[in-house]
């Protein structure tokens, strides 16, 4: 959990069309999730999609940057 | 006064045939100039058709033009209009050289590009289509409306390809640059960040 606002970033290459979120203070999976599709119940997609740095879909870090599908 | 008349009408005469033998001296090289133009131009018109054919018709239309006034017999105009038309001409390579390397570049950059995009938009349209409800900057209308880019995004995206295979770079080019178009549209409108190099 950290603070509510919400960052979206680009990776380095300028074609790289990888989305990706940034965490902050507040987040979770299911706020995430909820922000991009609508539905909190889809986290398991995110987890899924990262899961080379993530181990535990309920341990976030701030400043992780989340790959989202 | 008869005698001025005679003089008058006999220096008519000459000047008017002075006129005529300058004019028909001309003929052979106004002819000449035309065809080493019409020359030039054919010897560098293959690869300019492809890559500058806006600049290829013009000069078709300039070929066309000094052929009808050598036919109307302005011999001086043609020689000084030929000489000009077969310099273009002689530059014509180089013009679609530059042309080539410039849609080859674009080609380049379009095709590492474009691809990604369409297929993160794909992956958020599949994402998207599992939700039971949609985020709150997204329509049921708008998500129909990049759905439906995305499909003509893709659908273009291979008649692109085609393009480049057949060797037709500027159709390949200009395809690929609607399909980028679509492309961020599609991103835009699901609240997807664009690419730098796509914008």
């Amino acid at each position: 959990m950290a603070d509510d606002e919400v960052k979206e970033s680009g990776g380095s290459d300028q074609y790289d069309a990888t989305q990706y979120h940034e965490v902050v203070k507040g987040d979770t999976l299911w706020k995430i999730a909820e922000h991009y599709y609508g539905d909190g119940s889809l986290y398991t997609n995110i987890f899924e999609a990262n899961k080379d740095i993530l181990k535990d879909p309920n341990m976030i870090k701030i400043g992780q940057k989340l790959r989202i599908p | 006064m008869k005698r001025n008349i005679v003089g008058l009408v006999i220096v008519l005469f000459v000047s008017t045939l002075m006129l005529v033998a300058c004019g028909s001296g001309d003929k052979g090289p106004a002819e000449l100039a035309v065809k080493a133009a019409e020359e030039a131009f054919n010897a560098s018109k293959g690869e300019a058709a492809k890559y500058v054919p806006d600049e290829v018709k013009s000069m078709e239309g300039a070929l066309a033009a000094m052929k009808d006034k050598l036919a109307k017999g302005e011999y001086k105009a043609v020689i000084t209009e030929a000489q000009a038309f077969t310099e273009k001409a002689k530059g014509l390579p180089d013009a679609a050289k530059a042309k080539k390397e410039e849609l080859t570049k674009s080609w380049t950059d379009l095709s590492q590009g474009v691809p990604k995009m369409v297929e993160a938009v794909q992956s958020r349209v599949d994402m998207l289509s599992k939700s039971k409800k949609l985020p709150a900057n997204l329509t049921a209308e708008k998500f129909a409306d990049a759905k439906s880019g995305l499909a003509s995004a893709k659908e273009e995206w291979a008649k692109a390809l085609e393009s480049f295979k057949a060797g037709n770079i500027a159709d390949a080019v200009s395809v690929g640059k609607s399909v980028k178009e679509k492309a961020v549209a599609a991103m835009e409108t699901l609240g997807m960040q664009v690419p730098a190099g796509a914008t």
